[in-house]
């Protein structure tokens, strides 16, 4: 046991000099790409949390992301906030939102919730637009522009410390309650958790997450919208968190990176054959269908199927 | 965990490394080389506003055919460089946009961004452009603030006419000549509606009390069967639609079916003839007819220009290199006519171009001989006019097809 | 007064269009407590076939009938092929994959079609009918009654033929069912086809009243999940009372209610939902279900 903990500690470490690394050697756009596999990691590391830990699906963590986002935006563009210091804020007002949501979400289960999430994350853009004295409306918020180097280490510390405390929370007594509700609410309930509090914690601390990553959008795209945070948004953070694997941290980082990549790889031009533009859609749904077929336990769970076939 | 996954770190980490690499220092302007003038933009090829997505592939036709010709002195393109045209899908979604035009700035290194569209998705790259000082050339919406917002963002310029001088001839036209009507609006609610309104407001001047009653609806509305019920019982005889296409269509739908009548001013945007078409088909002959609009380009179903050598060639152009697309989609026209001021500017700019000087020539340009506007309208802006087309025509749709009348008027 | 009655009228006529709708999405449910995210874009794939097919020159109601027959075999063929392998996994993967078929069947509508509007001729005569002052159109009333029709011939299905009960005891009871000979699993696959069907119609229905697009169902769904749920995920009249109401009340709202902006329409509809599915998750007309532990 002790020699695969060592080596867990030094895939982590390596992956960590990895990331330090590119930071200093990749270009300015691909360590602007490399921000936002790392904001996505955040969100889905989120998602996981709640999703894949505590088992309550969500299709509109996208909605606590546009919260996270303008809340940024509202600071640094209206009021002159330093971006930075907006993104505990952020975390801070989309976990209270995710917290609220999941009081009356205690009443719904499975299927159920996930239609209530995926109106969450539909209502978000209008929502928005109605309320244009505070978010600019349609037309939006501008924000200072930085470079991909900025956003790049600012989303990379963010994603470390996210890992850090999703680490801690779920090996502690909190994890193993949100594993218990996952796994059967009713043998929770009579273990003594209180359903109600880790499922609502689950759902602030996952929005937490998702307004930080919110927030790093903000700031990497130096503008918010509604557009910016579209129902699409919401969909793809959870083909990411089921690519990845949902209930281990470790897949967290495909998951993101399959996001941010795929759209861009399926609208190039590959021995003289184009995808149509219309493609990223097609191969995400198609993809999506096959992965789930094929290793729905995604590509952590196919690792594990392929070392224990060993 | 296994060996596995610590060499898989590694391995990842190695094929990144390699495959992403350290920039290479490039000397000269970017995007021009001997050979080649590479410019890039985004179109929503994808999502709800989708049917633009033909734009781009009609302007990339056009550079084909462009780069075709024997230029005098023997070579093929711009001084001999071909123009290499680059367009990706930003869903309209301006958070995409600003990464995909980061790719084209510093990964493809285009030389400039041309006719990127969406109000919104351009907004969001404009900081990025002028601080690079790269241009943002004849940007693909007619919000006004391109031309407005030209100290402040000098290397930032439009195209088209404004919504707003659009809906300024209409209100001009309705004081002169409709001086009875109660004006009822149906507006999309953004920047693009707003816009059409204040030019509305703005050419009835002291008459603007004449708008009895304007309704508003959101993109993701299903249907504006309720706005239109309520336009109609205000009372208004005169309806303004500043909606995008389908929701256009529908208007004339449910009119026809209220057993509404009244006289119809609508955008440019969504009165091209094929969508005129499909708005009497979906309403009535009658409904429609009467409608007026405005245009600036020549409409590829109007018989008057069957042998007129401006749209000869667009129809070759499309056949050659586009033959997919829809000739008698306005849009298209749209599109060469952009790629066409484009290919002007690009060799205005000089044998050895620079953004800069790219940017002088487009904030000079002044070309009355583009073959895919109507006649007489001009390609024109200069040190106090940052609005390269400005003058368009009122035009009727009479039993089918589009009449135009009455001067060109500019905005 | 009139403008109140127009009002309604309206509403009545763009609820019929989400009634249909959520007739297809109550139907997958009942019959396999599924809840199907691809519901309308299996709807719009199937209208672009009809639209095909017309393209094509093939007689309207030729292309109608063909089309309704298309989506059968196609709603059979998504269950069997797509669906199958979930059946007995975590509801969490069902999910999934039907979001998995939404992002495609978009996609593939944009890929092989276009995206530019098209045209779709109506089924029924478009021509205005005034009333005291209060118009609407047969078009209108054609969407309502076929929603109404498909109600009470689904109703008459699943009460009194064998396969209608069969499906019944298929969804309520799989394993008892089973054991009664009950194929369990082409139950389910007829559950989809029918569904997939009525999805079909209503976009049929519907192209000509907000025009063939791939996005053209995107929001008419969510519309449609909220009038399902409002009636009952359960309940066929549920469902069709439940559109009709919703459009009726958005209009009426949107009237008389001012700080009820255009821009509030969506989220209304989707307060309802949410509201529903908190206080009453049965909806109108369905029952409550209690869950043994």
């Amino acid at each position: 046991m002790r020699g695969e903990r060592l080596v867990k500690l030094g895939a982590i470490a390596g992956g960590a000099a990895l990331v330090v690394v590119l930071g200093f050697t990749m270009t300015d756009y691909h360590q602007y790409q490399g921000g936002i596999v790392a904001y996505y990691l955040i969100a889905i590391l989120g998602l996981n949390i709640l999703t894949g830990y505590t088992g309550q699906i969500s299709l509109g963590n996208g909605a606590f992301m546009a919260v996270g986002g303008y809340t940024t935006a509202i600071l640094c563009g209206h009021h002159g906030w330093p971006e930075l210091a907006t993104i505990p804020v952020a975390a801070a007002v989309a976990g209270a939102a995710g917290f609220l949501f999941g009081i009356p979400a205690l009443r719904l289960a499975g299927p159920y919730l996930a239609l209530a999430t995926f109106a969450i994350a539909v209502a978000v853009p209008s929502l928005a637009k109605r309320f244009d004295h505070f978010t600019g409306g349609s037309s939006g918020i501008t924000l200072p522009i930085h470079t991909g180097h900025y956003l790049y280490w600012a989303s990379w510390i963010c994603a470390g410390i996210g890992y850090v405390v999703a680490w801690l929370v779920l090996r502690g007594r909190t994890g193993r309650a949100f594993r218990a509700v996952r796994d059967s609410e009713v043998a929770a309930v009579s273990s003594g958790v209180n359903l109600a509090s880790y499922k609502t914690l689950a759902f602030g601390i996952s929005a937490a997450y998702a307004g930080v990553a919110g927030a790093l959008l903000a700031i990497g795209a130096a503008y918010t919208n509604p557009d910016t945070f579209p129902v699409t948004l919401s969909l793809y953070l959870l083909i990411g968190a089921v690519v990845g694997g949902l209930g281990s941290l470790w897949g967290v980082i495909f998951g993101a990176l399959f996001i941010e990549y795929l759209p861009i790889y399926a609208q190039k031009t590959y021995f003289g054959f184009a995808f149509s533009k219309q493609a990223p859609s097609v191969v995400y749904g198609l993809v999506l269908i096959l992965i789930m077929l094929v290793a729905p336990t995604g590509i952590v769970g196919l690792a594990r199927r392929l070392r224990r076939s060993i | 965990m296994g060996k596995r996954i610590y060499a898989l770190a590694a391995a990842l980490g190695v094929a990144l490394a390699v495959l992403v690499g350290v920039s290479a220092g490039a000397g000269g302007t970017p995007g021009v080389t001997s050979k080649l003038i590479s410019i890039g933009g985004t179109f929503p090829l994808s999502g709800p506003a989708s049917s633009y997505g033909t734009i781009p592939q009609a302007e990339s036709a056009y550079f084909s055919y462009f780069n075709s010709l024997k230029q005098p002195g023997g070579k093929r393109g711009v001084y001999g460089r071909q123009i290499q045209f680059t367009y990706l899908d930003d869903g309209y979604n301006p958070a995409q946009t600003v990464q995909l035009t980061r790719q084209l700035v510093e990964q493809s290194k285009v030389f400039a961004i041309f006719n990127s569209l969406g109000t919104e998705p351009d907004e969001a790259i404009r900081a990025y452009l002028n601080q690079a000082k790269i241009p943002q050339a004849l940007v693909a919406t007619g919000a006004s603030e391109w031309g407005t917002l030209a100290k402040k963002y000098p290397w930032t310029i439009g195209y088209q006419p404004t919504y707003v001088s659009e809906a300024y001839a209409y209100g001009q036209f309705i004081v002169k000549k409709v001086p009875q009507a109660k004006i009822g609006v149906l507006y999309q609610n953004d920047s693009y509606g707003k816009d059409y309104i204040a030019g509305l407001k703005k050419g009835l001047g002291s008459k603007q009390n004449q708008i009895v009653d304007m309704e508003g609806y959101e993109v993701t509305a299903a249907d504006v069967g309720s706005q239109i019920a309520k336009l109609k019982a205000s009372g208004a005889n005169t309806l303004c639609i500043f909606a995008t296409p389908k929701f256009s269509i529908q208007a004339f739908a449910i009119a026809a079916k209220l057993g509404w009548n009244p006289i119809v001013f609508n955008n440019s945007v969504s009165a091209t003839p094929t969508l005129m078409t499909i708005a009497t088909g979906a309403s009535t002959p009658a409904t429609t007819n009467g409608t007026i609009t405005a245009t600036y380009l020549k409409d590829p179903t109007d018989a008057r220009w069957a042998n007129d050598a401006g749209m000869k060639l667009y129809r070759k152009i499309m056949a050659a290199y586009y033959p997919k697309g829809n000739v008698n989609d306005q849009f298209n026209v749209y599109g060469m006519s952009a790629a066409w001021t484009m290919v002007k500017a690009l060799e205005a700019a000089g044998p050895n171009p620079t953004r800069a000087s790219l940017m002088a020539a487009l904030r000079s340009m002044n070309y009355s001989d583009n073959p895919f506007l109507l006649p007489g309208i001009k390609v024109q802006t200069s040190a106090s006019n940052p609005f390269p087309i400005q003058q368009q025509q009122l035009t009727r749709w009479t039993d089918g097809k589009f009449v135009n009348f009455g001067p060109l008027i500019k905005g | 007064m009139q403008q109140f009655l127009q009002q309604v009228v309206s509403g009545l006529a763009s609820g019929g269009v989400y009634a249909s709708l959520a007739l297809a999405l109550v139907l997958i449910y009942r019959s396999t407590e599924v809840i199907n995210f691809a519901q309308g874009e299996m709807a719009t794939f199937t209208t672009y076939v009809a639209w095909q097919l017309i393209d094509w020159g093939v007689p309207f109601w030729v292309a109608f009938f063909a089309t309704l027959a298309f989506a059968f075999v196609f709603g059979v063929a998504i269950e069997r092929v797509v669906i199958r392998p979930f059946e007995h996994g975590p509801v969490l993967t069902v999910v999934i994959v039907t979001i998995g078929l939404l992002v495609l069947l978009n996609g593939l509508d944009g890929w092989i079609w276009g995206a530019e509007i098209k045209s779709f001729h109506s089924a029924f005569p478009t021509r205005p009918i005034d009333i005291g002052g209060v118009a609407f159109s047969l078009q209108d009333i054609g969407v309502i009654a076929v929603s109404l029709l498909a109600v009470f011939l689904l109703w008459l299905f699943f009460r009194y033929t064998k396969v209608g009960l069969a499906m019944r005891a298929a969804a309520v009871n799989p394993d008892s069912a089973r054991l009664t000979g009950v194929r369990v699993g082409w139950m389910l696959a007829l559950g989809w086809g029918l569904a997939s069907m009525l999805g079909a119609l209503s976009g049929l229905m519907i192209a000509p009243v907000v025009f063939l697009d791939p996005n053209m169902m995107q929001v008419v769904l969510i519309y449609a999940f909220a009038a399902a749920v409002l009636g009952g995920l359960q309940s066929p009249a549920g469902a069709v009372v439940g559109g009709l109401l919703l459009g009726v009340m958005l209009n009426l709202l949107g009237t008389y209610v001012h700080p009820v902006t255009p821009e509030l329409r969506l989220p209304v509809a989707l307060l309802v939902l949410l509201i529903v599915l908190l206080v009453k998750p049965s909806g109108l007309f369905g029952r409550a279900v209690v869950r043994k532990v």
